[in-house]
């Protein structure tokens, strides 16, 4: 009983040896762009190389092939240990590549049990390549610079949340289209653009970081995010605008038919604090304060209502709309749904509560 | 009739509750929800309920059925004193063909997971070998350590593993849940079915019945347990429903693993290798107590003993082992065990019920009459 206790025992750790792979033997991939440039695709890796103590150094792979399946194997082919992407953290589509759909990554990142669902998606403005090499550059030490890039103006700026997991959904969702972060390269600088909007798995365009405030209210995220308003016609740049921070949003939506056709009515009450505005407001008194709320409440309805059609236009609906109609219609049709939404009646209906104005009069 | 079992291997009422429910729990909970959604949508988790019901009906059936047979034993007894040796011991072979079947397949099964999310490269015959040697060492202690197994494979998973599937609500989209009923009642039907299979493992009731102390007092145990399980599928097939969409679940092949993908701790970044490394306790109560089951089968059967007919039994399994290979016979496997199990609990007992039950009927008649 003993000796068999003990082979047991044996068989147990020993079975634990199958395959590892320590952490030095192995090359880890943090960041990953495709790009498209003349018929072929090319693939980039960022990795770190960890220098003394903290130190690490992102350095990059490049390899091109004529399909995108058999980038990864011929990275390996450039890399003395074997490259492993269960740490990939971001992937980074060059604009041209998105444009021609990005399903075969995602549907295989879909598959991957290595990958998590928290892995970011982005597409930059030329060639992703060049974005992650920039990105090296600036930021000597740190590999995790867009990543946390995203993440900073996911939590606390104005970009609406996106990952893998929300990819998949509004992807695979009949009622709704992928949106990602969008960068730029500005000189020497990697800047957040904005958002990248989808059509099923292509890209067909962006809207600003501006409006992507929008768009993150309309999705329900209640918190965070600034946006510049004009209120007044003082001239002077600069001396007519406000700086309003959302504190605390909230949108509903409202589906009715109105004769031969639907109407979306789209309530979104925002609790706003204002950072900045100009000296005038301070020395008109509380009247003031309600017109230039009003004024705001005009302004954002408008905004609204050109993103609305800027979607309409582009027959795409990054903000789920579909989604929503379905939750409320019976046996709900998609295809019908889409035929008639480029002319869908969306009316926004904005409120602005002021809560506070900061620490000083 | 047989001899009474001596006490000392019997089992106290309310531990049934134990081991049905981790009999009950097993590879299903992983993907329970692509059908259920692909038929009903939103509405699978009505499906749940439905089925959860009819679990109910057919514990209480099985309840009546084995308390109510005079010879007071197993389903092995009581096909032999119903239908007689012959025809009554090739209905006990099959029985016996499903309790090996069930754990054959639930070994597979949690052998491909191994071999997807963990160890891709390992052969599954080391993975099998290991198992079964476990089974070999608890069953061979007999049904209580069994169900000694069953109790920390109910209290571990539930105190682990379960937790977990709430951090997925951070992304709920509650409107998924509207509008509610927007299936037929057909559609519903249907789904309920296929649910029903998930339930399955109380089945095994059959041949410890004899092994509860005071027996039919563990009837609410029983359903209590039920009930639990229910209670389980519920809470992930609503978090499913809030966190996938219909099209986006079909896509994934275990979604309750892939919702183990969200919660993130500083120290371990991804939670499904926990869950699939806790997941053997939730596992090897089933393989332990069907095997468990198919033994005694066997012994009341052929009077072999356990000891002996354990080792060759599971030597079966780990050769059978060696031949499904394939993610495709794995699935096929599994439905064919579905399928046996479905029409055991939810046809052949209930036909044995009425049949026993009519049987008594004419024999109290014929009894009165001279």
């Amino acid at each position: 009983m003993r000796r068999g206790l003990l082979w047991l025992g044996a068989l147990l750790l020993l079975g634990g040896c199958a395959s590892s792979r320590p952490i030095d033997e192995i090359q880890i991939i943090q960041q990953m762009g495709y790009d498209f440039e003349n018929g072929r695709y090319t693939g980039t890796a960022v990795y770190p190389t960890f220098k003394q103590g903290p130190m690490t150094k992102p350095n990059m792979l490049t390899t091109t092939s004529p399909t995108v399946y058999d980038l990864i194997p011929r990275l390996s082919s450039k890399s003395a240990l074997p490259v492993e992407e269960g740490q990939l953290r971001l992937i980074l589509f060059g604009k041209e590549f998105a444009r021609r759909g990005v399903t075969q990554i995602t549907h295989s990142l879909a598959r991957n049990n290595k990958v998590g669902s928290h892995l970011l998606l982005g597409v930059a403005e030329e060639s992703a390549k060049e974005l992650l090499k920039t990105a090296a550059n600036t930021t000597l030490s740190d590999t995790l610079y867009l990543p946390n890039l995203v993440e900073q103006n996911e939590q606390s700026m104005n970009l609406p949340k996106t990952n893998l997991h929300l990819f998949l959904y509004r992807y695979f969702s009949p009622g709704s289209d992928p949106f990602l972060p969008y960068f730029e390269k500005k000189g020497d600088f990697v800047k957040l653009e904005g958002v990248a909007l989808f059509r099923d798995d292509r890209y067909v365009g962006h809207v600003s970081l501006r409006d992507s405030f929008l768009m993150k209210i309309l999705l329900g995220e209640t918190k965070n995010g600034v946006y510049q308003l004009k209120v007044g016609n003082r001239g002077k740049q600069g001396e007519d605008r406000v700086m309003l921070q959302n504190l605390w949003a909230k949108s509903k939506y409202e589906w009715k038919r109105d004769g031969s056709r639907h109407v979306l009515d789209v309530f979104v009450h925002i609790h706003a604090s204002v950072r900045d505005y100009p000296s005038w407001l301070d020395h008109s008194g509380q009247d003031l304060f309600a017109d230039v709320k009003k004024k705001m409440q005009n302004e954002l309805e408008h905004n609204m209502r050109r993103l609305f059609r800027y979607f309409q236009k582009k027959r795409i609906d990054p903000l789920g709309i579909g989604d929503f109609v379905r939750s409320v219609t019976r046996h709900w049709d998609s295809d019908a749904f889409y035929r008639e939404y480029p002319d869908l009646d969306i009316r926004p209906h904005v409120t602005v509560d002021i809560v506070h104005t900061g620490i000083g009069e | 009739m047989k001899q009474a079992i001596q006490e000392r291997f019997l089992i106290s009422p309310f531990l049934v509750f134990f081991v049905i429910h981790a009999t009950q729990v097993g590879i299903g909970v992983l993907n329970f929800q692509r059908p259920l959604m692909k038929e009903v949508g939103q509405d699978a988790w009505m499906a749940v309920l439905m089925a959860g019901l009819s679990a109910h009906v057919l514990i209480w059936l099985m309840y009546r059925l084995l308390s109510h047979s005079p010879s007071g034993g197993d389903l092995v007894s009581l096909h032999e004193q119903y239908f007689g040796r012959w025809i009554g011991g090739v209905l006990s072979l099959g029985l016996l063909f499903y309790y090996a079947l069930a754990a054959f397949m639930v070994l597979q099964s949690y052998i491909e997971i191994i071999k997807v999310w963990v160890f891709p490269l390992m052969g599954a015959w080391q993975f099998s070998l290991m198992f079964l040697l476990m089974t070999y060492y608890v069953v061979s202690g007999g049904f209580r350590v069994v169900v000694g197994l069953c109790v920390w494979g109910v209290v571990t998973p539930l105190l682990t593993i379960f937790p977990m599937v709430f951090f997925p609500l951070e992304y709920a989209q509650y409107r998924n849940l509207l509008p509610v009923f927007d299936h037929s009642f057909g559609q519903l039907a249907k789904a309920s079915k296929e649910m029903v299979l998930q339930y399955l493992g109380f089945e095994m009731l059959l041949m410890y019945y004899p092994f509860l102390k005071q027996a039919p007092s563990s009837q609410k145990w029983a359903h209590a347990a039920n009930a639990f399980t229910m209670f389980i599928y519920f809470v992930l097939i609503l978090i499913s429903i809030v966190f996938y969409n219909k099209e986006q679940i079909q896509h994934i092949t275990w979604p309750t693993l892939t919702l183990a993908k969200i919660p993130e701790v500083p120290f371990i970044e991804r939670m499904e290798y926990i869950v699939i490394s806790i997941y053997v306790l939730v596992v090897f109560p089933i393989i332990a107590v069907s095997i468990w089951a198919a033994t005694r089968v066997i012994k009341q059967l052929f009077a072999v003993q356990q000891r002996r007919s354990l080792p060759v039994l599971l030597a079966c399994l780990f050769v059978g082992g060696m031949f499904f290979q394939e993610k495709t016979h794995i699935e096929q496997l599994t439905e064919w065990t579905a399928k046996a199990g479905f029409y055991l609990v939810a046809v052949y007992v209930p036909l044995l019920y009425l049949y026993v039950w009519t049987a008594e009927k004419v024999k109290k008649a014929l009894q009165q009459k001279p």
